[in-house]
């Protein structure tokens, strides 16, 4: 079960968003309280500027009895402000809105100070002269004080927040926008062909996505290449198993129709030689496809000369048949590391191969040698070795020197190349010198994890 | 009829060869290309069997010089390749028919026949003259209607013959085209079968001409 993949348009824009709501709330929270601050501090002087200029003019003018100033008459805003003066603690003036008693329950300190009257809160500020026995309240509403706040507030926070889903419906756009060369891809990718391993052609990708594109790109060329190299191997298997199977339908329809018991005999005889033979071709298939399929080596430390002596005590009863003198030349263990199974395979083929193509009576020889420099296991025949042009293109895949009698695909030398490979070996052919025909060294470079110190 | 088989692998030509001497073939069998070339520019075969994978010279290449080289003899091309454009090629490079391993040893007679056939202008089957009918398929042979019992080399000369109605063929000709390398020849061999043929259809349908060979006339008058 896979969970639905997360739009990278709507995370995108969602990111931005919200970076931009954190930058807006916090612009608006510095506004906020730096407004209030200045707000607060103008309307505090104005308080305190007031007071002032009622305990000058009280100075100077001093009434007699309690004098009740009408002062609503005097603006809009005046039943929001207060006045009260006291001369030695009798209330001698106030405004229309003023109680009785003073403002500030202790009466103390000149200053100012908040307090609660009839459930509004007040800002008053309070001057206490002690020489003259003056005392002057100041005071006005929080609620008028707050509503200036709002209103300078008001003019800098609105266009902001009218901003905000313009800025929403412009993030969308401008993501949409950016994410067209992605969107274009996708679509590209979704028109072709399922079978497509052509180049994905994207006009004008941006930087970021030039290293996606050319991995895809990469990728089909790999996967067209392995595709190829399938498509041939496979043709070739098939036209490889052909002929041997060629045979069998043709031997086994000649002993159908054979009347003469000899000849009936033999061929049924190669009948089953035939099958023996695609048998043999379908192992060696077997083989060369998973080498091609880059399996991993199962290696670890192997006694190559082991290895040989097992080998060849299965490869000598064919040796014997051709009255061939099958050898390998005794030496101490020589170690290598590799795949135990593979380096058998290898072994086989190049022993099978001096076998199939020395003629009868011949001598094939195989020694290891092992130094400092590098582990070489050689095998040597006295059959008539090749020319030149032939060795170069031995390996190739079903290539057949000329004058070969014996059945054979040419896939053993395609084996023994590709192990060799594998393994980090060298395949050297060239004429022996000790036997006259064809010698085949595969060496291994000791200072290649191929090699390993004992 | 004595074809060349041009096969490198060992137990398919072996196979090929005896299938196709149980349908009275006189098979000689090469493994390469530059013997297969060799064999076709000197020896006077009836047709060839022309596998295109071969060591040394491939089959393509050799059926190209040998058609350069103004051998016509009909080829047969055997092989592992069936994709459209082998057929194509075969064909383009002067191939008389393509065949596809694995092959059916019957299938593979007949087409041979069949190419050896046309290849002396005979579209039928059967080959017929002087109220002699030849059937190379049954290997029989009829006068008037009654079944004349022939040995396999009596057969293979009035076939023969009858394929080159009205040409003079030489002893020697004659030989080459009824026994394969090794065979041993017997002397006056073909004055023998000759001799029987004569008595067995009459002794005026092979005529001798002296110091040259022996001819069978095309008939004269209405056809």
């Amino acid at each position: 079960m896979t969970r639905k993949p997360y739009s990278l348009q709507g995370r995108l824009a969602l990111l931005v968003l919200g970076m931009l709501a954190a930058v807006w709330t916090a612009t608006a929270a510095i506004v906020w309280f730096d407004a209030r601050h200045e707000v607060e501090e103008i309307l505090d002087s104005h308080l305190a500027q007031a007071a002032a200029f009622v305990v000058a003019q009280y100075q100077h003018d001093r009434p007699a009895s309690e004098v009740q100033v009408d002062m609503l008459s005097l603006h809009r805003y005046a039943y929001k402000t207060t006045i009260q003066v006291f001369q030695d603690g009798r209330l001698v003036l106030r405004s229309a809105n003023a109680p009785t008693t003073p403002l500030v329950a202790d009466g103390g300190a000149t200053g100012f100070q908040t307090v609660l009257i009839d459930n509004a809160r007040w800002r008053v500020f309070a001057v206490h002269e002690p020489a003259t026995g003056l005392q002057v309240y100041v005071g006005e509403q929080e609620k008028s004080r707050n509503a200036i706040l709002w209103a300078v507030l008001r003019s800098t926070l609105w266009p902001l927040v009218l901003a905000l889903p313009l800025l929403v419906l412009a993030v969308w756009w401008a993501v949409h926008r950016g994410l067209r060369p992605l969107r274009g891809l996708g679509r590209t990718l979704l028109e072709r062909r399922p079978d497509a391993l052509d180049r994905v052609q994207v006009d004008d990708a941006p930087a970021e996505m030039v290293p996606m594109v050319d991995a895809l790109n990469a990728l089909f060329q790999r996967i067209e290449t392995l595709l190829e190299s399938e498509r041939r191997f496979t043709a070739d298997a098939a036209h490889e198993l052909r002929t041997p199977i060629a045979a069998i339908r043709a031997h086994a329809q000649v002993a159908l129709q054979e009347t003469d018991d000899a000849l009936r005999r033999h061929a049924l005889q190669h009948t089953i030689d035939g099958c023996d033979r695609a048998t043999r071709l379908a192992q060696q298939l077997l083989t060369l496809s998973r080498l091609e399929a880059n399996a991993v080596l199962d290696e670890k430390q192997v006694d190559l000369q082991a290895l040989a002596r097992r080998e060849l005590a299965e490869a000598a009863p064919r040796a014997l048949e051709k009255h061939q003198a099958l050898e390998l030349q005794d030496g101490p263990p020589c170690r290598i590391y590799g795949d135990e199974a593979l380096l058998a395979v290898l072994v086989r083929n190049l022993v099978d191969n001096a076998i199939r193509y020395s003629p009868a009576g011949a001598r094939i020889l195989v020694h290891l040698t092992q130094d400092a420099a590098q582990t070489r296991l050689s095998v040597e025949d006295s059959g008539p070795g090749l020319p030149a042009e032939d060795l170069a293109r031995l390996g190739e895949r079903f290539f057949r020197p000329l004058g070969t009698t014996e059945s054979g695909s040419g896939l053993g030398w395609s084996i023994v190349r590709r192990i060799a490979a594998a393994h980090r070996m060298v395949v050297e052919v060239e004429r022996s010198t000790r036997l006259g025909g064809l010698a085949i060294h595969a060496v291994a470079p000791s200072q290649d994890k191929a090699f390993a110190t004992n | 009829m004595r074809i060349l088989l041009v096969e490198d692998d060992a137990l398919l030509g072996d196979g090929l060869r005896a299938g196709l001497q149980q349908s009275a073939f006189a098979v000689d069998w090469v493994r390469d290309g530059p013997s297969a070339e060799q064999a076709l520019r000197t020896e006077p075969y009836a047709a060839a069997v022309l596998d295109l994978s071969l060591p040394g010279k491939d089959g393509l290449s050799v059926l190209a010089a040998i058609r350069k080289a103004g051998v016509k003899l009909p080829v047969l091309v055997l092989t592992a390749r069936d994709a459209i454009d082998d057929r194509v090629r075969g064909l383009d490079q002067g191939a008389d028919d393509y065949v596809v391993k694995p092959v059916d040893l019957l299938e593979l007679a007949a087409r041979l026949r069949a190419l050896v056939r046309r290849s002396h202008g005979q579209p039928q089957e059967c080959l017929t003259a002087h109220g002699i009918v030849l059937d190379p398929a049954a290997r029989c042979v009829h006068q008037h209607g009654q079944q004349v019992m022939l040995s396999v080399r009596e057969f293979d000369l009035l076939h023969t013959l009858l394929l080159n109605m009205g040409r003079v063929l030489s002893r020697e000709q004659l030989e080459q085209q009824l026994y394969s390398w090794g065979q041993e020849i017997e002397s006056n061999a073909v004055e023998v079968h000759v001799h029987r043929l004569r008595r067995k259809l009459g002794a005026t349908l092979i005529q001798t001409v002296r110091g040259v060979g022996y001819v069978l006339m095309r008939p004269t008058g209405p056809a």
